[in-house]
């Protein structure tokens, strides 16, 4: 059963660290979907007994349910999370008209260049005044 | 009074503000209140702390070990106050500039009860869930302002910060799974006596999500875009207060938590703290505009803190949060100063920027000699020589700006004049605490004197 749920995270991980890796915004939002759920699955995973769903009455072994209560908490945060990264992606669209990481990157770039450009104007400027 | 005070005070103040437009100055001025107040109550909650030590509620009266705690020691109840003054400062900054967007006062009071939560929580679990609510209002704050160079850089925030958070989740389940228990002093017990190959595994996760939330070298490429982008308010409060996360949660799990394998790694802390004062040095040495070279600075000074906690023990650990605290000092008082101009602002920067170099009479000082006493305790040349180096070459970026911005261009239009309260008095302190540093540093040695390893 471990080996089961470990095989599971590390799947979906993987696949997620895939995705986070591409270009596209909405990609990299679904692989972070990916692998808040491969950390949800290894919270789930986590529980220390095995067994019946633990409700009362209880007969034997039941299964840990703080585990369950925690991954409870973790998927409603983890769905927050992912809502307010859509919206930003939507931000960047109506900004750049474009999803592509690239873009962003250079428009990155690009302001690093021109406010590092304008303090060097501007120090320029100082100097020519002081003579 | 209550421990739960200062949490459910901030709280309610930033449910009610939510609703309301925060661009109205009445409900700004009403959030800059709250936090007033909860900086106010922490303040009296720390003394009483001091006085009578540690005291703990557990939640819904449930019997010991079932309920969830909430537990206020020295270290905690310092660190709350500390963010949350930084973020009254911050947000007041704000609101005397005209606050644009209607839901930032009342992000900032949520990051305010995030923030408190994780700093008064016994329970590790709480702790995550504080952290990510903390988090998710520094994301929102983050793109404050709505340029489009923002926004970019704030998704690249939240990304990467996001695949920190899962890591601490994985390392959280881990913990839970080895230890059964979320109570931090029972994690703490029990983690003592476990395989140390698990123990590793956790430690590693563990610092690699702290890091990330610090800015640490490796782990710092998304955290100079957004310090620039960020208006000065907000980049005071994300390096001042959110960042306070990442070297509190560094000093509770490795210090109190994890003593023993953050003895046993030493090493490898004290090359990525020396990596990143060297790294960001030098990167802030070549920038040329102030916002930038703050950012940069922000890498190299937190390097430090990964320094003393390297040397452990009560001198590194009480070292390592006094530099914490006075860092996020220095840091809020040169962001908000450093976009105001006139010569009241320029001896206020001027002030700032004695203290990170480490110059007498600010609280930097205190915070150097305390990193020179651990670096001779660890009886390492090594680690004295970079300190050393490490000042001289702030000393070097932070006049530079001082040359650039306060000297040669003073005739930019100058911001009303009440902008220059949050960094005037915030000089003040800074000073205050570098004539009269005892206070300071009895709160950060009985702070230290919380952590199990810095016990023994």
């Amino acid at each position: 059963m471990t080996l089961a749920f470990a095989l599971a995270a590390g799947v979906l991980a993987g696949s997620g660290a895939y995705l986070a890796l591409k270009n596209d915004l909405l990609r990299v939002v679904a692989g972070i979907v990916l692998i808040a759920n491969a950390a949800n699955l290894t919270l789930m995973a986590s529980g220390r007994t095995r067994g019946e769903s633990p409700i009362l009455p209880v007969e034997g072994e039941i299964s840990d349910p703080l585990v369950q209560a925690m991954t409870l908490t973790a998927l409603v945060i983890g769905f927050a999370v992912i809502a307010l990264l859509l919206s930003l992606v939507y931000r960047v669209y109506t900004g750049y008209d474009t999803l592509d990481l690239d873009e962003l990157s250079k428009e990155e770039a690009r302001h690093a260049r021109e406010i590092d450009q304008q303090a060097r104007d501007d120090d320029d400027a100082a100097e020519a005044e002081g003579r | 009074m209550s421990l739960a005070l200062p949490l459910g005070l901030v709280w309610v103040g930033a449910a009610v503000t939510a609703l309301l437009d925060g661009r109205r100055r009445s409900v700004a001025w009403l959030a800059v209140g709250v936090l007033g107040a909860g900086f106010v109550s922490l303040c009296v909650l720390l003394a009483l702390v001091l006085v009578d030590g540690p005291r703990t509620i557990v939640a819904g009266d449930w019997p010991a070990g079932v309920g969830i705690a909430l537990r206020a020691d020295a270290l905690g109840a310092v660190f709350a106050v500390l963010s949350m003054g930084v973020l009254l400062a911050g947000l007041a900054y704000e609101v005397v500039d005209e606050v644009e967007s209607r839901k930032t006062p009342a992000l900032v009071l949520f990051m305010g009860a995030g923030l408190t939560g994780v700093f008064l929580t016994a329970d590790i679990f709480n702790f995550y869930v504080f952290f990510e609510l903390t988090m998710v209002a520094a994301y929102a704050v983050s793109t404050y302002g709505g340029e489009r160079h923002q926004i970019g850089a704030g998704f690249i925030f939240a990304i990467v910060n996001l695949l920190g958070t899962f890591l601490f989740l994985i390392g959280l389940a881990a913990i839970y799974t080895v230890t059964g228990t979320l109570d931090m002093d029972g994690v703490g017990v029990a983690l003592a006596r476990t395989d140390p190959t698990a123990v590793a595994l956790i430690g590693v996760s563990v610092l690699v999500a702290f890091s990330i939330k610090l800015g640490l070298f490796p782990f710092h490429f998304w955290l100079p875009p957004v310090y620039v982008g960020a208006t000065p308010g907000v980049a005071a409060m994300l390096s001042g207060a959110v960042a306070n996360v990442g070297s509190y949660g560094l000093l509770r799990f490795g210090g109190d938590l994890l003593p023993d394998l953050f003895a046993a790694g030493a090493g490898v802390l004290a090359v990525l703290g020396s990596a990143s004062i060297v790294y960001g040095a030098i990167q802030a040495i070549s920038r040329r505009s102030a916002s930038e070279v703050l950012a940069y600075s922000a890498i190299g000074q937190v390097g430090y803190v990964l320094i003393a906690l390297a040397v452990g023990g009560p001198v590194g650990y009480a070292a390592a949060i006094l530099y914490a605290i006075v860092n996020a000092l220095n840091k809020t008082l040169l962001f908000l100063t450093v976009r105001v101009r006139g010569w009241l602002v320029g001896t206020c920067f001027a002030i700032g920027a004695l203290s990170v170099a480490g110059v007498p009479p600010s609280a930097g000082f205190f915070g150097k000699v305390e990193l020179f006493r651990a670096g001779i305790e660890a009886r390492s040349a090594v680690l004295v020589a970079l300190i050393f180096l490490g000042g001289a070459l702030s000393f070097v970026y932070m006049f530079q700006i001082y040359q650039r911005d306060f000297w040669r261009d003073q005739h930019e239009p100058s911001a009303g004049r009440a902008l220059r309260v949050p960094g005037v008095l915030l000089a003040l302190v800074v000073l205050v605490l570098g004539l009269w540093p005892e206070p300071l540093l009895a709160v950060s040695r009985e702070a230290a004197a919380a952590l199990t390893g810095g016990r023994g």
